[in-house]
């Protein structure tokens, strides 16, 4: 039921600098903000180192002297600090997120533009909710390891640094008393990390399945329910469900092994600070005030590598999303623009031609194997054939979706890998066989994004293809909403939409339609049918469809079967030859009037 | 507060340990309370220089002893709380996805997917927060606090209340600037489920987005949402940017106070220097609870706001549902319109009307009609997809609305005129609907369906994998699965909703002999546009804008010259017209 072969992988490794450096190219245009943050935050961490000192200062000075007004100024200090600390970290805080989300902002729409331009062989490996997460969850976690990772753990290895050194130049005895607990606690941190890395990894990868699962089963509801499939599903379900939760209490028991460990390190240390600093104040080599100020710097010496354990969490999710995101970002289309694109001569004409075209999604498995097809300009030819004989693949390399493995595609003598597609498919229009709506309103599915589109010619092209008529009883007629996938309409009605917009676009010589009108009534599709001759007046049309009465118009009549051009000519020249285009017409016909 | 409620029996569940937790943190909160007397008993003694050094020691062993036995309470403590917050998590994830199941088609049109998968996800977590860490926090916080304040007022009424009064300031300043918060991040939500359902759309369509050559359009109004998404995220984050630094300043600032005013006092004489170590002890102890605490306050409202999220699935009543007292199918397969009025969802207008026909068992119903008449909406019924506003809709003689559901669906074969497929092999999508797959079963509808032309063009064959929503077979195929799946559950009655529509003539031709052949007594109703696959129907009914307008065999309609002879003539016509030319 479930199946995992295409899980997200994700390493457990914490620090890449292959990616690190990659990532440093996004922040390059803001370095000057950047810069400026990390300044503001060496500020804050040394106004940090302050206060224990004051504190020292006063214990030894006025308070032990009995001066009562003598507090007062260390009262002042330890404010000022206070104020100037929080405007260091304040202003850091706006830099660095000033940064982050600019950085975000590109990135994603860097990963989107990538993704726009990338071939449809990307697109059937890759599950929509995959690349969602991509540029979504992926992205935030960039920005927590820009925020919050690097910069905090540098922020905290500062601190760390800055604390031991302040207690050395205090008093390197007490000092050396304090850190002797340091190597025990960088141990206890690595094995936490190695247990963390692994339990993190399985949270994840267990997360991940339960969101494709869930994405897959809302779609598909329906088909569970009306094949009682609802305790497999529920069962399946629970077994993610479970496998999660394992994994995250598993967490749990690591935590909550850790952080005790950790406190109890702690203890150690202030015990031995107590004892060691307390013989040393009784010998005279310490004051009771730097005593004092050293069981706080232990205490703040230990907050870092406390955060350590979490920011590695921060660290290890980002350097694998990285790896996630640039994976994306160095799939190279398949299907390319040539470096020195060639132009069509004008006027265009659309003459076509297919020279042994050779194509599979698969190595070694070819769908069309060997086509030969010329279609002079202007001419309209319909393609039939059993279901799985090659007709959208065919009609998809025309469009460029896919490359042809062997042989070529000449548009106007001109092979269409040496245009660029944006120039080919404006020449082109396709229907495809399985039209999509998009949420929105019924204008917005017939124009897309394209504002060069008038609302007069969205209700003409609608007229056009007989969709006026349905859409103008519908309540909002033109600004009806839309649901996602188009679900408010019958198929047909989104055949129709999807008809609409080709002839909205008007596409300038080449038009294919797929199946386009398959699951439209005759009656409509007549009215259709007056509507299309005046289209394929002039432009070179491909029509697929396995309806005879859909291709009446037609010039010539390709008959495809298992990838081979098996009869070509007139209808009439193919019910002469009585192979497969006149058993097919027996079948659809001759019943009926006999 | 309301929504919480949502959450009693799921605690109720788990009361034993939930309890025991909070017991255990009690026990532990006044354990650490301990340690900063230890400090000021030992500070104390070296101020006087009284104690011999191997006293010292004790302090020592006290300060390790008291976090040994704190950190066993901890562990203790997230063991019990955390734990449980991650299984009733998971009781309340089956809980939902189990309702999820049983909705009706009204509820997916309502909500998004993407909207959905929020809820099961990010919501149920917030929920999870609130029980686990935030529970744990606000118990240690609140226990610690009560243990701590005891011990100052012991000490120094007057520090103590310096420190019990302006503490909580922390937590003031968390929630004040956390209700702002809320809202911003309200606003970046919304902003998010714009975006990511832009980004969802476009991949799903993006054939026809490259189609239309309409990438960089995409990429502009994708550009422009992103930028909105930008400065209302940076809105959220330069007011979260506020928080830490704030509340820091805070406490430092209690700090400084207690160490001008103690100070002062110890300069007098009236404190003593351990008293005043004791009391920033307990500053440094409170400060981190404090902040938990005003944490707590906004996990809760995250957490009702989800709770809310949440109650809006598990309070849903589904309009289609088992009746409290199912009765079974007798099995036969015959089926009856009466009166069938069907109305667009929350409008006066009619997508069925007064729709009467009878389908003996056994026998063969097609239906034809232009598009958008309303022959999907029709067959849904069956299947109870929906049900009726109007009339009944029975099966042998029961309104479907008294039988069981599952038992109903059972009966029925539903061949979607959309073929949605699963991602996983092609064996497991046609064995769907059934328990266990019959090989010889499974190789019988394969063969109907003609799917055994196609397979050795699979790379695995009958265990090839199937794309998302089966981007991977052509058209036909995918219709041919469909039929497959719908085929194996040797079904009584067998719904065709246009399922031959991408199936070219002759193979269509094949499917409907093999039907026919093996049809046993099976109800059938065919949805088709082409006369090839209607003309031998026991029974045809012409559906116009929800209405039957014509309804006979074959032949019967013929002679009535109306719409059927009307569309029959248009397919013949067509016929005609490439014979002449
Ligand atoms: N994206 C894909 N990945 C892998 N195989 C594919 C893909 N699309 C189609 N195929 C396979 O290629 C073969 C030809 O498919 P194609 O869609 O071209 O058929 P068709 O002639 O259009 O059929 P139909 O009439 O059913 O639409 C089929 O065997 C199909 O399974
Ligand atoms: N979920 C829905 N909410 C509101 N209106 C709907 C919904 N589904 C369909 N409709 C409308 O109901 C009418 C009938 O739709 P239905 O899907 O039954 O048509 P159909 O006869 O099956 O058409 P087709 O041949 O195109 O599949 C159409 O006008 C359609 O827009
Ligand atoms: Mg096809
Ligand atoms: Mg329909």
């Amino acid at each position: 039921m479930v199946h995992h072969a295409n899980d997200d992988t994700i390493l457990g490794k914490a620090y890449d600098g292959r990616l690190v450096r990659r990532l440093a190219k996004y922040v390059m245009p803001y370095w000057r903000q950047f810069s400026v943050a990390i300044l503001l935050l060496i500020g804050a961490i040394l106004s940090d180192l302050l206060p224990p000192l004051l504190l020292q200062r006063a214990i030894d000075g006025p308070i032990r002297a009995g001066a009562v007004d003598g507090v007062w100024p260390y009262f002042v200090a330890f404010v000022s600090t206070l104020l100037i600390n929080f405007v260091f970290r304040y202003s850091h805080s706006y830099f660095i997120n000033s940064v982050g989300q600019q950085v975000m902002k590109d990135l994603r729409v860097a990963i989107f533009r990538h993704v726009q331009y990338l071939s449809l062989s990307f697109f059937n490996r890759n599950p929509v909710g995959r690349l969602i997460t991509r540029i979504t969850n992926d992205v935030d976690a960039l920005n927590e390891f820009l925020t919050q990772g690097v910069v905090m753990i540098v922020a905290d290895l500062l601190t760390l640094v800055g604390i031991i050194v302040v207690m050395f130049v205090l008093n390197w005895r007490l000092a050396l008393i304090s850190l002797a607990t340091l190597p025990v606690l960088v141990l206890i941190v690595s094995i936490y990390q190695r247990f963390m890395r692994a339990t993190y990894r399985l949270v994840r990868q267990r997360l991940a399945r339960i969101n494709a699962f869930l994405s897959e089963q809302i779609s598909g509801i329906l088909v569970t329910q009306l094949f009682n499939a609802e305790e497999r599903s529920r069962m399946a379900f629970a077994r993610l469900s479970d496998d999660y939760m394992q994994a995250n209490i598993r967490s749990v028991l690591i935590f909550a092994i850790f952080i005790p460990s950790v406190n109890l390190l702690a203890a150690i240390g202030t015990a031995a600070l107590l004892w060691g600093g307390g013989n040393g104040v009784l010998a005279g080599w310490a004051s009771l005030g730097m005593l004092v100020a050293f069981i706080q710097y232990l205490e703040r010496a230990f907050q870092p590598i406390r955060n350590l354990a979490e920011r590695y969490t921060v660290l290890q999710s980002a350097m694998a999303s990285a790896e996630r995101i640039f994976a994306v970002l160095d799939t190279e289309a398949e299907v390319r623009d040539p470096v020195h694109p060639r132009s069509l001569p004008t006027p265009v004409r659309g003459e076509i031609e297919l020279r042994n075209v050779v194509f599979g999604y698969h190595p070694n498995e070819p769908v069309l194997r060997g086509i030969n097809l010329h279609i002079p300009a202007g001419q309209s030819v319909a393609i039939v054939g059993a279901t799985g004989a090659g007709k959208s693949s065919l009609v998809g390399l025309l469009a460029r979706f896919y490359d042809v493995q062997e042989g070529s595609i000449t548009l106007d003598g001109i092979d269409i890998r040496e245009l660029k597609q944006a120039e080919l498919r404006r020449h082109i229009a396709a229907v495809p066989q399985d039209p999509v709506c998009f949420s929105g309103t019924i204008a917005s599915n017939i124009r897309l994004h394209n504002d060069a589109i008038s609302d007069e010619q969205v209700r003409a092209a609608a007229e056009m293809v007989g969709a006026h008529r349905f859409i103008e009883r519908l309540p909002g007629g033109y600004n009806h909403e839309v649901r996602e996938r188009g679900a408010n309409l019958s198929i047909g009605q989104r055949q129709l939409l999807a008809f609409a917009r080709v002839i909205a676009f008007n596409p300038e010589v080449l038009l294919i339609l797929d199946e386009a009108t398959s699951s439209v009534d005759t009656e409509t599709e007549a009215l259709i049918q007056t509507a299309l001759t005046r289209l394929m007046r002039g432009r070179t049309s491909i029509i697929i469809a396995h309806r005879l009465s859909t291709i009446r118009h037609v010039d010539r009549i390709v008959v495809l079967h298992k990838g081979r051009v098996v009869e070509d000519g007139t209808h009439d020249e193919l019910l002469a030859r009585r192979g497969y285009y006149y058993r097919l017409y027996q079948l659809q016909f001759a019943g009926m009037t006999g | 507060m309301y929504h919480l409620r949502l959450l009693f029996p799921y605690i109720y569940r788990y009361r034993h340990r939930m309890i025991a937790g909070l017991l255990v943190a009690a026990f532990g909160a006044a354990v650490s309370a301990l340690s900063p007397l230890v400090l000021r008993l030992a500070v104390d003694s070296l101020a006087d220089g009284t104690i011999e050094p191997h006293r010292l020691l004790w302090f020592g062993d006290a300060l390790i002893g008291l976090a040994v036995i704190d950190g066993g309470m901890k562990f203790v403590q997230r063991m019990l709380i955390a734990v449980t917050s991650y299984r009733i998590e998971n009781d309340l994830r089956a809980d939902l996805f189990d309702r999820l199941l049983s909705f009706d088609q009204m509820f997916y049109q309502q909500n998004y997917t993407g909207d959905l998968m929020a809820r099961l996800t990010n919501d149920l977590s917030a929920v999870r927060q609130f029980l686990g860490p935030g529970l744990n926090g606000a118990a240690t916080a609140v226990l610690t606090f009560l243990a701590a304040t005891v011990l100052m007022m012991l000490v120094d009424p007057l520090l103590a209340l310096i420190v019990v009064l302006l503490l909580p300031m922390v937590t003031i300043v968390f929630v004040a600037i956390g209700g702002r918060m809320r809202q911003a991040f309200h606003r970046v939500q919304n902003q998010f489920g714009v975006l990511s359902t832009r980004a969802q759309e476009n991949f799903a369509g993006i054939r026809t987005v490259k189609a239309f050559a309409q990438e960089e359009a995409e990429i502009a109004v994708f550009t422009a949402d992103n930028e909105r998404y930008r400065k209302l995220n940076l809105h959220y984050v330069l007011l979260s940017g506020t928080l830490w630094p704030a509340m820091t300043l805070c406490l430092g600032l209690i700090t400084a106070l207690i160490l001008l005013v103690g100070g002062q006092q110890v300069a007098a004489g009236t404190l003593t220097i351990g008293e005043l170590v004791q009391f920033n002890a307990y500053l440094a102890l409170l400060a981190f609870p404090m902040i938990i605490l005003g944490w707590m306050v906004n996990l809760f409202q995250q957490a009702t706001a989800s709770l809310e999220r949440l109650n809006d699935i598990l309070r849903y009543q589904p309009m289609i549902s088992s009746p409290s007292t199912p009765r079974l199918p007798p099995g036969y397969g015959s089926i009856e319109f009466r009166k069938v009025g069907v109305r667009a969802n929350h409008s006066d207008q009619w997508l069925l009307r007064d729709l009467s026909f009878q389908v003996p068992a056994g026998k063969v119903l097609a239906v034809v009609g232009a598009t958008g008449a309303g022959k999907t909406t029709l067959v849904n019924l069956l299947g109870r997809v929906r049900d009726p506003d109007e009339g009944q809709v029975l099966i042998d003689g029961i309104d479907v609305r008294e039988l069981e559901l599952a038992a109903l669906r059972r009966m029925i074969g539903y061949v979607p005129q959309e073929s949605f497929l699963f991602s996983m092999p092609l064996r497991e999508n046609i064995g769907f609907g059934v328990a266990t797959v019959d090989p010889a079963r499974l190789d019988h509808v394969i063969e109907m369906s003609r799917l055994s032309n196609d397979l050795d063009q699979f790379p695995d064959g009958i265990d090839t994998m199937v794309g998302e929503r089966g981007v991977t077979l052509s058209g036909g195929q995918k219709q041919r699965v469909a039929i497959a799946r719908a085929l194996i559950r040797d079904p009584r009655i067998l719904i065709l909703d246009d399922a031959l529509s991408s199936v070219d003539t002759h193979t269509a031709a094949q499917i409907l002999a093999g039907l026919r052949a093996e049809m046993n007594g099976r109800t059938t109703i065919i949805i088709a546009q082409r006369i090839a696959t209607v003309r031998d129907a026991d029974q045809i009914i012409v559906l116009d804008d929800g209405q039957i307008v014509e309804r006979g065999s074959h032949q019967e309609l013929l002679a009535r010259n109306g719409r059927y002879a009307a569309m029959y003539r248009r397919e013949l016509l067509a016929a005609e017209l490439e014979r002449e030319e």
